[in-house]
This record gives structure tokens, C-alpha cells and sequence, in this order.
């Protein structure tokens, strides 16, 4: 229980997927324009990596690891599918992402609008199969564990774009240089808030 | 003073629009309002006007609340010097080594960033602004008296450039620039930055050199000074931070004056002081056993309290944001110097985090607001 909750903990600020890994950027810099946008799209990706990671969990310990097809009998025991990986967790990301698709569409078609492409291009957010990669390489015990860090990862990279949403709201008023309006100054105000995550970077859970 | 308005009014007109020296009226500009009160206050832009003070004098009031920290730790400079060779000569040898090693980085820090600022205020045309004379003021308080001056300038114009003219100046920024230039040194430089070498000025090496913190750190909590010498300031540490005392009076100064907000100020100690409680009652190691009142002395706690966390600009809005905010800075603060075995100081990152955070918790603060008055109005509407 105290191994789980740690996870959680960790992913959401140890290893914060946007300020440890920069993963999943092209989402976070392209509709943190509003927090209320940011929140529907925080919310998806909270969902999509708390279903994704652990039917990958399952998917890669009882089918693609080395030996993991034991169970249906001993004569798979060297069979190695792992190299099938990325095609198959990218099929589980895409499906979960058109069914979010269409729960967003049904329930709240304003968000729908306002997110626009970003919604279906989920399904390539590099923090989605980056989850499921870090669950393959970080070796969880569990379904639990691959659960929790789903989960975490995904709070972790709400809070971060709803972070930078807030900020870009309040800076609208401000007197930024020509130059750098738009992208220019979200990317700096990433580095800014990366140096601010740096807080709890060496904490050992 | 006549001589001198007369001076500067047969100036003027070179620098006003079409003037000789046009580009150069953020120059004048400065001069002039350095010596009279202008007839135009601050320009109304910036989210860090409250009240129809000028920027000035509530730049001017900071840097004098900074003065009784800024003494007591030239002093303190001297005191640890000479404790650490064994030698105890007076007041005023003291007072004039801390000096020599406090004036350049005040002269590099005031140097590099009020060049940047009068570089960029050329450039993009607006006014240079006082809020970098309090900057200027509180980067040297925050350092270790050895850093070495150039990485002090790179640090500073860091700070300058990147936390903040690149958001529009002063008022618009979003993280502290000071805490900035110290968390930029802090990461570029750790060796500079930290350990136990470097908080007092050419020490002898068999002293030990390091802060009550750095000796939390490492489990060493026999060495821990008495109240007196800690609420006094009589310990190694950044310049401006070792004296609760001094602090506090600045605070006082800043809460009369209504400059700082005293809500902000309090929450924060009270933040520091119930995580302190709280891993009291847990007490798993060492670490978590440091009482309570304890934490709200050592290190930069009080510092980060007064000056920084209070900071207009980068703190909450919103009058009911401000207890969120500063009780969370209290509470982080304390949290990462708990938990966090890298650092053994949390205060800056506690700060630095929070005022990144700060814009959404004023957003929902406002969010639930304006839900709240809604309701009220369809009351209203229905009785």
C-alpha cells in the first residue's frame, strides 16, 4: 500500500511528466491558452493514461515479455513478442482516446469545440505512450503499481497545464516583446516553472 | 535644489520626443525623478498597483526595511571571519571587512542589472522602473559572501532578462527575479552554493563552516546553536538571512507601511510552523524531531517570509488567495527541507514554486466567486 502511494506521489511530482521528462509538450503548449480548455484536456489525459497504462501493464506481462505466454502452455515459454510493443500499446492508446472522443462529444460538445484537433491527437501525446513505456522499463510488480503511476503521471501533467494556462491568462496583459508573443514566452515560462519542479527533484520516496 | 531644477529643465527638451538625444530620455527619465517628485505618477499598467503610492517611494520604503539585515549581516561577515581565525578585534574591523565584501556584490548586482534595465527600457520604450532597486538589494542578501562576482552578474542578468523584461517589465513578471538569480546560482553552481565552505569569508578549513541547516542535513545536530545566537543572527548563512531579529524589524516596517501584505506574511509562518508540528508528532528520524519554532529561524525561512513571499507582484491577487498561498510556501517550505535530502534549504523553491501556482489559485478563487454572487442574484431574483 505504501509502495503504490509513493508512486503516486512521485509521478505526480518527482517525475512530473512535462518539468522531468518534457514529454507530452505539443498539447500542453498548444491549449494552455485557457484554464477551463486546460482542465477538459487535463481531465482526458488523466483518463486515457489511467485506463492505457495498465491494460499495457497486462497486455505486456501476460503477452509480449519475454516468456510471458507461459500460461498457455510450456512450449511458448521462449516465445518474445516485446518487439510488438509499440504497435500494440499505440492500438490500446488510440482506441481509448476515440472513446474519450466520443464521451466528451456526447457530454459536453463545448469542450469538444474548444479542443478541437487536440482531442483525437491524444492519441500521439508523447506522455501517453511515454507512460507506458516508463511502466514497461520501470518494471512495476503490479496492476496496482501500473494503476497508481497511470494515474499519477496523468495528475502530473493536469497540474502542469493547468499551471501554465493560469499563468498565460494572467500575462495576456502584459507587455511582452513582439517577438516572443505566443509560443516564445510559454516556452520560457515552462523553463521557469521546470526550475520551479526542480523542488522536489532528489526527494526519495 | 533650484540650480539643479533649472539644470535638468534646460535639458529636457533634448530629450523629449524629436530631441537630440531622444533615445536616451529613459535615462533622463530616471535622473530626473530621482530628484523630484514628477507630476505623473507610476503609469497605470501593471497588476501591482494598489493604491495611489508611487512606485517610487514604495520601492524606496522596501530598501530601507532592507537596511537593518543588510548592517547586521556586513557585520556578521566580520564576526564569523575573525571567530573562524580565533581572533575577536572590534566593532569597526568587523563592520569594515563585511564591507569590503558586501560592496561589490551590491556594486555588481546594482551594476549589471540596472544596465539591462536601462538597455531594455531603451529598446522597448518604457520607463525604468524602482522594482529593480529592491531586486538589486535583495540578490546580494541572499547569496553566500564568496560568491564569486561574475557568476553573481551572470546570475543577475538571468534574472533580469529572462524573469522578467521578457514579460514587459517590472509588474508582469511571474517568478521573483531575485529568488530567480539565487535559484539560477543555486543549480549552475552547487559548489559555490552550498556545502559548509562557503558561508563564511576565508575561513580556516579546520573550522566548520557549515549552517545549522547544512548540519540538520547530515545528521550533525550537536552543533546546533542556542535560540539566542540563532533569533540574533550569530550564525554562518547568506548575508541578509541569518538575523531573525533584523528581519522582523523590517517586517514591522513593511506591515505599518501596508507595503507587505500582512496576511501573507503570517500565513506563511503559520504554514512552516504547523509542518513543523506535524513532523514533530510523526518524529520518524532526526530531522523531523527539530521543534516546531525551530524551523521558522534557521535558515532563510524568515527572510523568504518577509521579502519574498510578500513580493506584489509574484504573490496571490485576491485577498482570500493570499492565506493559500502563503500557507503553502510555509508548509513546502518545511516539507522539502524534511524530505528532500538534495537541499537542505526549501524556502526559495517553496517560493519559487508557489508563485508559479499563484495565478490559478487567484483564478479560482475569482471562479468561485463569481459562482457564489450568481447564486445570490438567482435568489434574489426568484424571491
Amino acid at each position: 500500500m505504501q509502495e503504490i502511494f509513493n508512486i503516486f506521489i512521485k509521478s505526480i511530482f518527482i517525475d512530473n511528466m512535462v518539468f522531468a521528462y518534457f514529454l507530452g509538450m505539443c498539447s500542453y503548449l498548444a491549449v494552455s491558452k485557457t484554464v477551463n480548455t486546460s482542465v477538459g484536456l487535463g481531465f482526458a489525459v488523466v483518463f486515457v493514461l489511467g485506463i492505457t497504462v495498465p491494460v499495457d501493464y497486462l497486455l505486456n506481462e501476460y503477452v509480449l515479455k519475454e516468456g510471458a505466454m507461459v500460461w498457455l502452455g510450456p512450449e511458448f515459454a521462449d516465445v518474445d513478442l516485446s518487439f510488438l510493443s509499440f504497435i500494440l500499446f499505440i492500438a490500446i492508446i488510440a482506441s481509448m482516446v476515440q472513446l474519450v472522443e466520443m464521451i466528451v462529444e456526447k457530454f459536453s460538445p463545448a469542450l469538444y469545440a474548444s479542443l478541437g484537433i487536440f482531442l483525437p491527437l491524444i492519441a500521439v501525446n508523447c506522455a501517453i505512450l511515454g507512460g507506458s513505456l516508463f511502466m514497461q522499463e520501470r518494471d512495476y510488480q503490479s496492476v496496482a503499481e501500473a494503476t497508481s503511476f497511470g494515474l499519477g503521471s496523468g495528475v502530473g501533467w493536469f497540474l502542469a497545464i493547468v499551471g501554465i494556462a493560469a499563468i498565460r491568462e494572467k500575462i495576456r496583459y502584459s507587455n511582452v516583446p513582439p517577438a516572443l508573443r505566443g509560443l516564445g514566452i510559454t516556452f520560457i515560462i515552462t523553463g521557469l516553472m521546470g526550475i520551479a519542479f526542480m523542488s522536489f527533484l532528489g526527494i526519495k520516496l | 535644489m533650484k540650480v539643479l531644477r533649472n539644470f535638468l529643465d534646460k535639458q529636457k527638451p533634448h530629450f523629449e520626443k524629436g530631441g537630440k538625444f531622444e533615445k536616451l530620455h529613459a535615462m533622463f527619465d530616471s535622473a530626473e525623478t530621482l530628484f523630484f517628485v514628477p507630476n505623473t505618477v507610476t503609469a497605470p499598467k501593471g497588476a501591482h498597483i494598489r493604491d495611489a503610492i508611487d512606485m517610487k517611494r514604495t520601492m524606496i520604503v522596501v530598501v530601507v526595511s532592507l537596511f537593518p539585515a543588510l548592517l547586521f549581516g556586513t557585520w556578521n561577515i566580520g564576526y564569523q571571519h575573525f571567530l573562524s581565525l580565533g581572533q575577536s578585534p572590534d566593532f569597526w574591523a568587523m563592520l569594515g571587512y563585511g564591507a569590503l565584501k558586501v560592496i561589490p556584490l551590491l556594486i555588481v548586482s546594482y551594476g549589471v542589472g540596472l544596465g539591462l534595465e536601462i538597455l531594455f527600457a531603451q529598446i522597448r520604450g518604457h520607463e525604468v522602473n524602482e522594482g529593480f532597486f529592491v531586486s538589486a538589494m535583495l540578490i546580494p542578501l541572499i547569496v553566500p559572501p564568496d560568491v564569486p562576482l561574475w557568476q553573481l552578474a551572470l546570475a543577475v542578468a538571468f534574472a533580469v532578462v529572462f524573469g522578467k523584461e521578457v514579460f514587459g517589465g517590472t509588474g508582469m513578471n511571474i517568478v521573483n527575479p531575485a529568488l530567480l538569480a539565487r535559484a539560477f546560482l543555486f543549480f549552475a553552481y552547487p559548489a559555490d552554493m552550498s556545502g559548509d565552505k562557503v558561508w563564511i569569508a576565508e575561513k580556516l578549513d579546520s573550522f566548520s563552516g557549515a549552517t545549522p541547516l547544512g548540519d540538520a542535513l547530515v545528521g550533525n545536530f550537536d552543533n546546533t546553536p542556542s535560540f539566542y545566537d540563532m533569533f540574533m543572527g550569530f550564525i554562518p548563512g547568506s548575508i541578509g538571512e541569518t538575523s531573525t531579529l533584523m528581519i522582523l524589524i523590517g517586517g514591522l516596517l513593511l506591515l505599518v507601511t501596508g507595503i507587505a501584505n500582512w496576511r501573507v506574511m503570517f500565513t506563511v509562518f503559520a504554514g512552516g510552523w504547523i509542518m513543523g508540528l506535524l513532523f514533530n508528532l510523526w518524529g520518524a528520524n532526526d530531522y523531523m524531531n527539530i521543534p516546531a519554532w525551530q524551523h521558522l529561524i534557521m535558515g532563510g525561512f524568515a527572510f523568504g517570509a518577509v521579502f519574498m513571499a510578500t513580493d506584489p507582484v509574484t504573490a496571490t491577487q485576491t485577498t482570500k488567495g493570499m492565506y493559500y498561498y502563503g500557507f503553502l510556501i510555509g508548509m513546502i517550505a518545511v516539507l522539502i527541507r524534511v524530505f528532500n535530502p538534495a537541499y537542505p534549504e526549501g524556502m526559495m523553491l517553496a517560493i519559487l514554486l508557489m508563485n508559479v501556482f499563484a495565478p490559478l489559485i487567484d483564478h479560482y478563487v475569482i471562479e468561485s466567486n463569481i459562482k457564489k454572487r450568481l447564486k445570490r442574484l438567482k435568489v434574489a431574483v426568484r424571491s
